[in-house]
């Protein structure tokens, strides 16, 4: 891009020698006079107000729902306001026990079905990312409109072809039909997501290691990998999410209650002919945020641990 | 597609380097396949199996219940006599046109915002996060009912200024674009992406524009746009084709029927409706192929305008 | 091909100028003929059908037997009491349970049918047993040892088609207009006799209650929201929704007149308006008007009703539904069954299965563990057994029962095959003309037209 030329050009041989320099915290707006700063703080200030104000109004329906676990389960739907009169727990200890198994059990399966996901998407998609953005090979072209054409189709009408491939198999009632798809990166959009983050890395740094004798699987893990956390992260992140907020999946391949995921648990609660428990329901909604939340908090921190902080180039 | 010719035939400017590279492809080839095995496996074993057999129900007259039964175009010509799948059409590009622009706009805007070097920034970044995490659990209908329902506090807050609002997703007028509100409020996914993104330009860019003395508007459109289009170019395929195949918030929020009187009626909740409430599975199928020759045109589009926007470094 | 149409709007951008010489052609080619190859072994593996369930005997001579129906997590518990009860007395068989929402139900049962691995047992809902037992996808009950002789012959009836028994009644409800005396009380208005009141008389006091009560609250909950309210409309206007030979039993005038009636309702603000009408269908159970104190009155199927005292956390008052003439036995009410007890036809266990299913019908024992879950007991011998062990919420339902049944009309005709996309067209059709998009004329007309081709 002609934009570009301007800048002065990184050449590859200089990677790792800004190493130190990256390690410090990353500010782009360096302190400038004294007046800078103080419209910079009144600017910061307002930026931070807003941000508040944005964020208050994106959060308040799930705090609605925190207090709503915390109240009476008739009294749920006649108060929208936040303000709590008494504090009930029974929510929480009924919901955890409501069903089958203490809700833990589900959380459990959740957890073998999210970390086999996880694992799968993070090996397998990565390689055939690394393979879509750096490699020439036959058919790659083909190859790659058929991965985009895969994420085009929608889910309900391969459901059933693929419900029946899996109880030929034998695998209905076990996490397979859930795990095994990521495994083999069916899962194109984190393949598609990791191909356009490894062609925004410099290509100058594989051909320096290519140059020093390198070859693919040692560019691969060497130097596209550590490039790439920031994508991993949020395959990481992504897929815990969406794997266990998964119902459609769950619902169809674990019959049996003692295999229940957690989103198929809570539905549960909720019974369209007679009563629903919303008070179990959202309180065990809460707990079973928790742990998306907790991983959510803890893994984005690799999400900012780039290029940029690593300090190359 | 395009982009993949532009990068090919990017990799090959370099002319220096054509008799080394020409080498290199030689070996490209077992390597390439190699890292792709466990996808092209999966591809074969469990996605194209599945994708051909709704190709081939899409002609066939089949109830799930019945083995189907070869019907030619029939579904398709059905297609053209259909008013409800025009009107779900009608509601999906709306969807589409207005919820993905203002979705990744808003996104790009706070995640740029956010990377700023701000205080307090895993904070912010975890509470517009947060709605993301809800997905299509249940509580979201109860949650948008309470904000948005006749007596909501949309609705209070109006009328403590005296304006008594309409039942926002009730009304046929307003139901949409309460749910296109719900689609910006999760826009936690492409912040994210995009932050991802942006913590990979080199901070080197900025600081030697800031010695050219580039202003922050100009570094906004010298640097960060382009450097960031690759994600955006992602971000914009993908919630593009999310956005079409948008099911379950219209699902939860207007308990499965896509009302009232259908102006929540998404195409794939109709495809869903008929092959699922109403055993026409081979009609829903050829619903999805056609929806897929949409999704494929627009994605096609946009590869092809990506070569005079998007900017790959290789 | 599906890769087809890709695969070519692809191909022109692989002209590159330095690509190796291979003819690009014939690399195509191979690929396409690999996909296709495997492709093609995947859907013949597929489209040859199911080998049939997993289930078979054990090396100990058990039986396995799934077992499925849709609920909340009490009917979870109580169902899963029964089947205890069952297994103690049967201690060769297993049953399995599966369970889950209304919604995953059908979609996850349409699946498992279509894959030849369908439950033994399946909860089936009157909306759908035309729709399978008519695909042959459930079993003739009737040829297996199931004892029907102290069934109501209604409920018994209503599970009979052109394939046999395909499904015996596992309760007994009826349409009931329900009633809130918190509500009328408050306005100041008497509850109506419902043995005497007329559709004049609902629209009176719902408009008194209405005028009388404060802002958002209503004399009465619109109907229109499902077809069993359409269904008394016709029945007292001498039609009816369906015919025995699977036709709409109904003209566009009929159903344009019930919406009339809705609209004048409407205007005269004995019913919500439109948007809140709306939203009180997707609403659940707990949220509806009638639970929350916003309703007087409002339509429901009796077993609903002790779901509904406990989430508007006390009493209500069950009533019969108006009729034109005043007189209780023009009411045209019937017994429905609430939900059917109906077996997979591909059971590898039809004895089995039967057999449990007659433990379901027929054992006190399942009857004390059930309860009331799922309507009225059928068997009556079960029914007065387990009086005494009712809730008195319970014991109110059965008592409107039996007390309604020398006043019920003949026995509506069981819906057809795609009767499951009535009530979804009904509710279309009623909140097109509640704001007024369509008149009730055209709104009559087209929802006849899209309700004959569902059924065709």
């Amino acid at each position: 891009m002609t934009k570009l030329q301007t800048l002065p050009a990184a050449s590859g041989s200089s990677a790792g020698k800004n190493g130190k320099e990256g390690k410090s915290p990353r500010r782009r707006e360096s302190p400038g006079s004294l007046a800078y700063s103080r419209s910079a703080r009144i600017k910061g200030l307002v930026k931070h107000a807003i941000l508040i104000i944005v964020g208050a109004v994106m959060i308040y329906p799930l705090l609605w729902m925190v207090v709503s676990s915390l109240r009476p389960n008739d009294l749920i739907f006649r108060e929208p306001g936040l303000w709590l009169e008494s504090l009930e727990m029974s929510n929480y200890t009924d919901g955890w026990s409501a069903l089958t198994h203490p809700f833990g059990h589900y959380m459990i399966n959740s957890a073998i079905v999210v970390l086999g996901s996880i694992l799968g998407n993070l090996v397998s998609c990565s390689m055939a990312a690394y393979a879509f953005a750096r490699l020439q090979f036959s058919g790659k072209k083909i190859f790659f409109g058929i991965m985009l054409l895969t994420i085009m189709l929608p889910f309900h009408v391969v459901i059933v072809p693929q419900y029946i491939l899996f109880s030929q198999i034998g695998w209905v009632n076990t996490f397979w039909p859930l795990i095994v798809p990521k495994l083999l990166a069916t899962d194109a959009f984190f393949v598609f997501l990791m191909v356009q983050f490894i062609r925004g890395i410099p290509k100058d740094l594989d051909e320096a290691a290519r140059i020093d004798g390198a070859g693919h699987p040692r560019i691969f893990l060497r130097v596209i990998l550590p490039l790439m956390v920031p994508a991993l992260a949020t395959t990481t992140i992504f897929t815990f999410i969406w794997t266990w907020n998964d119902f459609f999946g769950a619902l169809i391949y674990l019959t049996d209650p003692d295999m229940f995921t957690v989103p198929v648990a809570l539905r549960a609660f909720v019974d369209s002919q007679s009563a629903t428990s919303w008070g179990s329901l959202f309180a065990m909604s809460i707990v079973s945020l928790l742990p998306v939340f907790l991983v959510f908090l803890f893994g984005q921190r690799f999400l900012i641990k780039g290029i940029a902080t690593t300090g190359i180039k | 597609m395009s982009a993949i010719g532009e990068l090919s035939t990017m990799t090959r400017r370099k002319g220096p380097m054509t008799k080394e590279e020409k080498k290199a492809n030689g070996r490209d080839n077992k390597a390439a396949y190699i890292f792709l095995l466990p996808w092209l496996i999966g591809l074969v074993a469990i996605t194209v199996g599945p994708m051909l057999m709704s190709l081939y129900l899409s002609f066939t007259d089949y109830n799930l219940l019945q083995p189907p039964e070869w019907v030619g175009l029939d579904n398709f010509i059905r297609m053209f006599g259909d008013a409800r799948l025009h009107n779900s059409l009608r509601v999906t590009f709306t969807y589409v046109l207005v919820g993905v622009p203002l979705q990744l706009g808003v996104a790009l805007l706070i995640a740029l915002v956010l990377d700023k070097g701000l205080r307090g920034l895993p904070f912010y970044r975890s509470i517009f996060y947060l709605p993301s995490l809800l997905g299509g659990s249940v509580a979201v209908a109860i949650l948008w009912k309470q904000i948005f329902g006749t007596t909501g506090l949309v609705n209070q807050v109006l009328a403590m200024v005296g304006i008594e609002g309409p039942g926002w997703i009730s009304d046929p007028n307003t139901a949409l674009g309460s749910i296109i509100l719900l689609h910006v409020w999760t826009f936690g996914s492409p912040m994210i992406i995009f932050l991802a993104g942006l913590r990979q330009i080199p901070v080197m860019y900025y600081e030697a524009a800031k010695v050219d003395g580039a202003t922050t508007l100009q570094q906004f459109w010298r640097i960060t746009l382009p450097m960031l289009s690759p994600i955006i170019f992602f971000n914009l395929v993908l919630q593009i084709i999310g956005s079409f195949q948008s099911f379950t918030q219209a699902f939860i929020v207007s308990g499965g029927n896509g009302g009232p009187s259908d102006s929540t009626m998404f195409f794939t909740l109709y495809l869903y409706q008929k092959g699922f409430g109403q055993f026409d599975m081979g009609y829903a199928s050829a619903m999805a192929w056609f929806l897929l020759v949409i999704i494929g045109a627009f994605t096609a589009i946009n590869f092809i305008a990506s070569k005079y926007w998007v900017f790959y470094d290789d | 091909m599906p890769v087809k149409p890709k695969g070519e709007a692809v191909a022109p951008a692989a002209a590159s100028p330095s690509r190796p010489s291979t003819p690009k052609t014939k690399r195509k080619l191979r690929a396409s003929a690999l996909v296709a190859a495997t492709a093609a072994a995947v859907l013949a593996l597929t489209a040859c059908g199911g080998g049939g369930g997993s289930e078979a005997k054990s090396a100990d001579g058990k039986v396995e037997l799934r077992f499925a129906w849709w609920g909340g997590d009490k009917r979870a518990q109580v169902t899963q009491a029964a089947i205890a009860a069952f297994e103690a007395e049967n201690p060769n068989i297993k049953i399995k349970p599966e369970y889950g929402d209304w919604s995953g139900y059908w979609d996850k049962l349409a699946t498992q049918v279509a894959a030849n691995d369908a439950p033994d047992i399946i909860q089936m809902d009157e909306k759908y047993i035309t729709e399978y037992s008519t695909r042959g996808a459930l079993l003739d009950l009737s040829k297996y040892d199931i004892d029907t002789s102290k069934l109501d012959a209604a409920a018994l009836d209503a599970g009979k088609g052109e394939k046999g028994l395909t499904g015996i009644a596992a309760g007994i409800n009826a349409a009931t207009i329900l009633a809130n005396p918190a509500v009328f009380q408050a306005a100041g208005v008497a509850i109506p006799d419902d043995k005497t009141w007329t559709w004049e008389d609902f629209e009176r006091v719902s408009a008194e209650i209405t005028a009388k009560s404060p802002k958002g609250t209503y004399g009465a909950a619109a109907y229109g929201t499902d077809e069993a309210s359409l269904g008394v409309w016709l029945r007292q206007n001498g039609k009816s929704l369906y015919t025995q030979d699977g036709k709409l039993g109904f003209e566009p005038s009929d159903i344009a007149e019930w919406w009339a009636f809705l609209k004048q309702l409407s205007e005269k603000k004995s019913v919500p308006s439109a948007s809140e009408v709306v939203e009180a269908e997707a609403a659940p159970l707990d949220q509806s008007g009638l639970a929350t104190g916003k309703n007087g009155l409002a339509f429901w199927w009796s077993n609903q009703l002790p779901a509904l005292e406990k989430a508007a956390g006390g009493e209500l008052q069950i009533l019969r539904f108006p009729s034109k003439t005043g007189k209780a036995d023009d009411a045209k009410l019937w017994y429905k069954a609430s939900q059917f007890w109906s077996a997979s036809s591909r059971t590898k266990h039809p004895e089995e299965t039967a057999k449990f299913i007659d433990f379901l019908t027929n054992n006190v024992k399942a009857g004390e563990a059930l309860l009331a879950d799922r309507g009225v007991y059928p068997n009556s011998e079960v029914r007065d057994a387990i009086a005494p062990k009712l809730a008195k919420a319970d014991v109110k339902v059965v008592d409107f029962i039996a007390g309604i049944k020398e006043e019920l009309g003949e026995a509506p005709a069981a819906p057809p095959k795609g009767a499951g996309a009535i009530q979804e067209i009904v509710k279309r059709y009623t909140s097109e003309v509640l704001f007024e998009r369509l008149s009730t004329e055209e709104a009559g007309k087209k929802a006849v037209d899209e309700m004959k081709s569902a059924i065709s």
